[in-house]
């Protein structure tokens, strides 16, 4: 039974069974790596204007442009399994038409702005011009693990998605408050999301959630007009 | 296969165990469709459109049970459409209500429109029943065999091929 083909099964079932352990090992330590994220976010200019979801539509709805500072400090997330950390700023607000039955609860969710950060070993990946790929691999020498890339500071920065709701309107919505969160993907093993409880030595995001704001009502047109003109 | 005829007993044994490994394979699958309540709680990456999270044949684990929370904005989900046999894999982008009729859009990571595209003719957000799993764990790049073998249908002879040699082989 000690043919080629035997000894050549057990040769693969050994590799394989050792690379799954030391992927489970690798994954494992991510819990070692204490997290202590922490950020400021806070509205600086809202405005609310009438437009089409698209260029061929007939259909108008209310769209909400939010203009909002972030200070964030997520360096503590960068570890040598971290292959990049999806950071988006959301909007959440309560149903107005709920009453009071849903009244604190913010059923609505939607982001407005988000970002990918690759750790350098991952830069690669990026989807990203040949001259921004130059910058970005220059910018952290050789290092794969590059913390510093978790700082964040963001002044008077516009949403990257105009929000509106399924029944288009959202002008003088009220409670409304905008939210950080993060998203770590690993080289291998378990997804996290910014947690809802504190987990051993990962904490949960100090700050990170803005005032609540209440929207405009909508733009005289005239304004809006000279905006964007 | 000579040899199989001239010992049935041995042939026979060979057959049950090969149909213990399948049953055994087929199992553990369905084990952990029940785990993890979805249909397909183990999927393959077929498209770049979440890069650079995840690169085509990378290995997704999901999970399809709603115990501690609902289904929220920031996951990524893996969903059905109607019409259209592959499911897509794509980041939870906005949230209208709760439970069951909450109105979900979707958008991938690496593309510059949300989903609404994607969806059926009319369909302007999905629903949590169109979900088959939110991600919780990744392997990369496993599952590229079976990309590869779906791309390049002659691989499947080539490997078919290769073992019934091995099983020729065996008997010497």
């Amino acid at each position: 039974m000690h043919s080629t083909i035997v000894r050549g099964q057990n040769v693969f079932g050994f590799f394989t069974t050792v690379c799954f352990v030391v992927a489970a090992l690798i994954a494992a330590s991510d819990l070692l790596a204490p997290r202590t994220p922490k950020a400021t976010v806070a509205v600086k200019d809202l405005q609310v204007v009438r437009g089409r979801p698209h260029y061929y539509s007939t259909k108008k709805e209310e769209y909400a442009i939010i203009r909002f500072s972030l200070s964030a400090d997520l360096s503590s997330l960068f570890s040598w399994n971290t292959k990049q950390v999806f950071v988006y700023v959301s909007a959440s607000w309560p149903n107005s038409t709920l009453g009071d039955a849903g009244k604190g609860e913010m059923v609505n969710e939607a982001v407005i702005w988000d970002t990918i950060i690759t750790n350098p070993s991952a830069d690669h990946l990026q989807n990203i011009g040949p001259a921004a790929m130059k910058k970005l691999v220059r910018s952290t020498k050789g290092k794969t693990i590059d913390p510093s890339r978790g700082k964040l500071e963001l002044k008077n920065q516009k949403a990257k998605y105009q929000i509106t709701s399924p029944d288009g309107k959202l002008a003088e919505t009220d409670n409304m408050v905008l939210k950080l969160h993060y998203n770590v993907q690993p080289w291998v093993g378990v997804l996290t999301w910014t947690p809802q409880i504190e987990f051993g030595s990962w904490k949960k995001v100090k700050g990170g959630i803005s005032k609540a704001f209440k929207l405009p009502a909508i733009k005289a047109k005239k304004v809006v007009e000279k905006k964007s003109a | 296969m000579l040899s199989a005829l001239q010992n049935p007993r041995q042939a026979a044994a060979q057959l049950l165990n090969f149909g213990l490994i399948l049953s055994t394979a087929f199992m553990m699958w369905k084990g952990l469709s029940v785990i993890s309540d979805s249909p397909s709680p183990i999927v393959v990456v077929l498209s770049g459109s979440m890069e650079p999270a995840f690169q085509r044949g990378d290995l997704l684990f999901l999970w399809n049970r709603n115990l501690m929370e609902e289904t929220k904005v920031g996951e990524i989900v893996v969903y059905n459409v109607k019409g259209k046999d592959i499911p897509i894999v794509h980041r939870l982008v906005r949230k209208f209500g709760l439970g069951e009729e909450a109105k979900l859009l979707t958008k991938g990571d690496n593309n510059l429109a949300d989903d609404t595209e994607l969806y059926a003719r009319g369909q302007d957000y999905i629903e949590r029943k169109d979900i088959i799993g939110s991600v919780i764990a990744y392997i990369p790049f496993v599952g590229y065999v079976t990309i590869l073998l779906s791309e390049h249908p002659w691989l499947k002879t080539v490997m078919l091929g290769l073992m019934g040699l091995v099983v020729v082989m065996q008997r010497e």
